[in-house]
């Protein structure tokens, strides 16, 4: 949660405050440790991550070039079918209409995350002590609310027959919506997620914000407004640039998130109607584990990580490369 | 510079409304975990229970090993924070502090580590746990949640690391510390706040995780309480009332430690920074 | 999908042998050495009522010194849980499965052959019975219970259009919706657009299969006309109904909508009027059951039997023990009591009795008996009627006008890649 902040902090104060004097100079200061430190140090992750994770990848690389279904999984039996499963992924229509739209999906909603967060995010500094604490609470009980406690509520808030929602638009005047089915069209099931997205997402992006702004040099806004600038352009000219890489890395663990949510689409309407809100991992997982056909699943599981690479990629390299100026 | 009384009002007022739009979904859980059955169903909404009552709670605590499970889930959950705080830790201060051939591998292998498709690997996962022949144990769920969140974790304490001024630590090495004895007496307080913070979203992902645990331990007493949290819903219609209740047992916890933890984190964050 | 996995299952046939667990063989048994053991015999969540489970352990450590461990299997992720548990070395001993479930887990390997089992306590049952615990020809499961589904009516609504005697005919039947529409204001019937389990009765009414092999597989039959001529039934059905014809009968639950007491009749299954009393205890005193009739007086409208087997893993370590287990669960003596606490429908006309004490049971009887049928027993079927089940946008479609013919090409080629799947 604190990342972004940390990396807003991390990097840019030493820019701002220090003069730019980076972090890795101090290397020098550590002839004392032995050559292998790092790797010692580093060794405990590494090595779990290689049997936990590594392992199991391993493995699910394999089932992708099998035929697993329920029979050879009961029988213990291993039936080799080479790149067939991705044959069949790749040359069926759906997966890329679910690509596509897993895309799209991932756009909306991170750009109405960070929107929505950043502004609620400087809201927060602008209000009062008390209003703060207020909205402050509000926004880390919805944070906190677990996955599946929050998708079994907002089913009941958006229950067609005695849902809150639906009770409300009809009181306001709008009474075709007095029994709508919110899980009935693509369209409308989209909706209920995306609701349910954002209203789980905004607080970590919000309280991040807020607390980041928090470190900005007072007498920058101050210089700022001397020049006569207005919110819009004190955002732009002072928040916005300080604030780079806490964007960046916010921006890139939403992509993250919003790409990989799965129970929120699951427990909302199963992908459904029609199949046609399943976004990727979800894709796989009625393929693969739904219908019982692993092999074919482990192989859209890996097509999928392709995606997500390719939609991160630009981060990617770019904190690489950063991470090559700083040391 | 002072601003018009609309000015003022706005932001209040935004701010009011957010945090109803915020609360609400949480607020109706408890509500209609309290509400009798007949107060549930309606054609109109009722917005406060009254009638209170504590029906759906003993339904929902009454549940077969609902008990065992929550001690299960805590045990579970703590285990796997701690210990991916733990290496986490390690790896964070040599990614973050030291010069290594290899360390933009390692940082890369990390991020990419945070987008393992976990939902589709329950099978691979279940097939190994079942060929070393752990199923029904709650040691190969505790090192699998600990490294859902391993990553995650790593990355963000390396920020946190990166945070601490260096010169704090040279200074106390001055001073004839060891270096393990500048970061435990120098760094390790410092980093606190950070270590709070992060686990935080341990604790969220391995307190609500269920694929893997469904297929893995099917003992019902070794089972965790997002298993419990799912009875509540049938093929003969749901209980909305057992399964709000449910739901608002299993959030409170989560819901406490955040409102702790997150208030520290965030000030032991920004102290931290005007530091930097 | 929890649903699709209750109803999603065929029991066909009626009869329960007598024979089934004589109290000759009582001593013989328990002196086998079982004294000690446990078995475990998973069973779905609302599956196993409180009295039938009781006897049945009663009965059970009586006979053998073992004790049974029913573990009670929430339907979330059910399909996973299953095939993963079948697959282990120590697997339960006994699970219920559905019935469309029952022949693709056959043909996987994971259940034991039952077909001695079967000749000892079930050597009478008929074939259609049988037909849903069986794959290739051998013996894999044994049925538990099953039911299909009946016209659950409002007598009070009834009444007020001076309706005496429940319809014996489907001319009848649809005689007195008019006159339910003529003289009240209720709604006649409420019957959505995608019943499919009800649109699956009336094709086993005309005779139709919804599939047929081509060379050595199988595809797609909707285009047939006895299936178009099932949904032209449905149809004249539907006229009665205001309900939305891109719904099926769970969304909103049919129950709760007849429970309003605004509602003429529902077509329903027996445990659904639990659902309307739950919803409008006042509705209690109103409800009724009788058959869904059929063309003529003598044959009641085709149903769909949906129910639940009793396996055997293929795997387990206990298997003379879960046979034993089968035998009293299987008892005449317990499958009454299924009928009498549960009003799932009576397998023999010896349970006619047990019948007697639950007017759903017993309204659903005679058209088991008569025309009681499945879907199509092939284990690719399942797959069809995986969410989103192609054959109810068929349904919408013709309801809104397409011709059948027209309306079943559309959905071959999604019917026929499922089927092609295994």
């Amino acid at each position: 949660m604190a990342v972004q902040l940390d990396d807003a902090v991390g990097k840019s104060a030493p820019r701002i405050g220090k003069g730019g004097a980076p972090p890795a100079r101090s290397g020098s200061g550590s002839r004392r440790i032995a050559r292998g430190a790092p790797y010692l140090l580093l060794l405990p992750a590494v090595a779990a991550t290689a049997v936990f994770l590594g392992w199991p990848m391993v493995r699910n690389i394999l089932l992708s070039f099998q035929n697993l279904n329920m029979k050879e999984l009961i029988q213990h039996l291993t039936e080799w079918r080479g790149i067939g499963n991705y044959q069949e992924v790749l040359g069926s229509e759906q997966f890329w209409r679910v690509t596509l739209r897993t895309i799209v999906f991932t756009a909306v909603n991170v750009t109405l995350i960070m929107l929505f967060g950043v502004l609620i995010g400087l809201l927060l500094a602008r209000l009062g002590k008390k209003m703060r604490l207020t909205l402050s609470v509000a926004l880390v009980l919805a944070w906190a609310m677990p996955v599946i406690a929050a998708t079994t509520v907002f089913q009941w808030l958006f229950d067609s027959r005695y849902g809150v929602v639906n009770w409300v638009l009809d009181k306001l005047g709008w009474h075709s919506m007095a029994g709508y089915d919110w899980v009935g069209t693509q369209l409308s099931t989209f909706f209920v997620i995306t609701v349910l997205i954002v209203w789980q997402s905004l607080p970590f992006v919000a309280l991040n914000l807020y607390a980041a702004t928090t470190t900005i040099p007072k007498e920058l806004y101050e210089a700022a407004r001397m020049d006569g600038a207005g919110t819009w352009k004190v955002f732009t000219s002072v928040t916005f640039p300080f604030l780079k890489p806490f964007f960046l890395a916010t921006t890139f663990l939403e992509v993250i998130w919003v790409f990989k949510a799965f129970p929120q689409i699951f427990a909302i309407n199963q992908g459904g109607p029609d199949r046609l809100t399943e976004t990727l991992p979800v894709y796989a997982f009625t393929e693969g584990v739904g219908n019982l056909h692993f092999g074919m699943g482990a192989a859209i599981s890996l097509l999928t990580i392709v995606v997500l690479l390719a939609m991160t990629a630009y981060y990617l390299r770019l904190t690489l490369k950063q991470e090559e100026d700083e040391l | 510079m002072k601003r018009s009384l609309a000015g003022r009002i706005w932001p209040n007022a935004t701010a009011v409304v957010l945090a109803i739009g915020f609360v609400f979904p949480v607020y109706w859980m408890f509500n209609t975990a309290f509400k009798p059955t007949q107060d549930i169903v309606t054609e109109e909404p009722v917005w406060f229970p009254f009638h209170g009552t504590f029906e759906h709670f003993v339904t929902a605590v009454h549940a077969p090993n609902f008990w065992t499970l929550a001690g299960n889930s805590v045990l579970v959950t703590v285990l796997a924070v701690g210990l991916s705080l733990l290496i986490a830790l390690c790896g964070s201060f040599a990614i973050a502090r030291m010069r290594f051939k290899g360390r933009k591998s390692f940082l890369l292998t990390f991020m990419v580590a945070q987008m393992a498709p976990w939902e589709v690997m329950v099978i691979s996962i279940y097939m190994i746990v079942r060929d070393a022949d752990m199923l029904n144990s709650l040691v190969p769920l505790t090192f699998f949640y600990m490294l859902m969140v391993l990553p995650f974790t790593l990355l963000t304490l390396r920020g946190y690391v990166a945070a601490v001024p260096k010169e704090l630590e040279e200074s106390a090495m001055v001073d004839g510390c060891s270096r393990r004895q500048a970061f435990v007496k120098v760094v390790f307080p410092l980093l606190a706040p950070g270590l709070m913070a992060t686990s935080l979203f341990g604790f969220i992902t391995a307190w609500n995780e269920f694929p893997l645990v469904l297929v893995l331990n099917k003992e019902p007493a070794q089972g965790t309480l997002p298993l419990w949290l799912s009875q509540f819903q049938s093929q003969f219609g749901d209980d909305w009332g057992a399964t709000m209740a449910a739901a608002s047992i299993f959030a409170i916890p989560i819901l406490v430690l955040f409102l702790f933890l997150q208030r520290k984190a965030v000030g032991g964050l920004t102290s931290g920074a005007v530091k930097g | 999908m929890k649903r699709g996995l209750i109803t999603a299952t065929a029991v066909a046939g009626m009869l329960v042998s007598v024979a089934a667990c004589g109290s000759s063989d009582t001593k013989k048994a328990s002196a086998d050495g079982f004294k000690g053991q446990k078995l475990t015999v998973w069973v779905m969540s609302g599956s196993n009522p409180e009295q039938w489970t009781k006897q049945v352990s009663e009965q059970f450590t009586k006979k053998t010194g073992a004790t049974v461990d029913f573990k009670v299997q929430q339907w979330n992720g059910i399909q996973q849980k299953l095939s993963t548990a079948l697959s282990e070395d120590t697997p339960p001993d006994i699970v219920e499965i559905g019935n469309t479930q029952t022949a693709s887990y056959a043909k996987a390997g994971a259940l034991a052959d039952l077909g001695d089992l079967k000749k000892e306590i079930g050597g009478d049952w008929n074939d259609a019975f049988n037909k849903a615990a069986m794959a290739d020809g051998k013996q894999y499961a044994l049925p538990w219970y099953a039911g299909n589904r009946v016209v659950m009516y409002n007598k009070k609504i009834w009444a007020e259009a001076g309706l005496k005697d429940t319809p014996k005919t489907r001319t009848e039947l649809f005689k007195a919706f008019d006159t339910i529409k003529q003289k009240t204001d209720a709604e006649p019937l409420y019957l959505p657009g995608q019943n499919w389990y009800f649109f699956d009765g009336l094709t086993i009414g005309t005779g139709a299969d919804l599939v047929k092999k081509d060379g050595d597989k199988w595809v797609s039959n909707l285009g047939d006309p006895k299936v178009s001529k099932a949904m032209d039934i449905y149809k004249q059905y539907q006229a009665f109904s205001t309900a939305p014809k891109n719904k099926d009968e769970a969304t909103p639950q049919q129950a709760e909508v007849f429970a309003k007491g605004k509602t003429g009749a529902v077509i329903a299954m027996g445990y659904e009027a639990k659902t309307a009393i739950a919803a409008n205890p006042k509705i209690k005193d109103d409800i009724g059951f009788f058959t869904i009739p059929g063309e003529s007086a003598d044959k009641p409208e085709g149903v769909f039997l949906g129910g639940s087997n009793f396996a055997v893993a293929g795997m387990g370590k206990k298997q003379d023990l879960a046979k034993e287990f089968l035998k009293i669960a299987l008892s005449k003596e317990n499958d009454g009591q299924m009928v009498k606490e549960v009003g799932w429908t009576p397998k023999s006309p010896d349970l006619a009795a047990a019948a007697k004490e639950n007017p759903a049971a017993e309204a659903a009887a005679p058209a088991a008996a008569k025309s009681g049928g499945t879907t199509p027993l092939i284990p690719q079927w399942a797959a069809v009627e995986n969410v989103p089940n192609p054959i109810k946008n068929y349904m919408t479609a013709v309801l809104n006008g397409k011709a059948p013919a027209d309306a079943a090409k559309d959905i071959e080629s999604e019917i026929n890649s499922r089927l092609a799947k295994q």
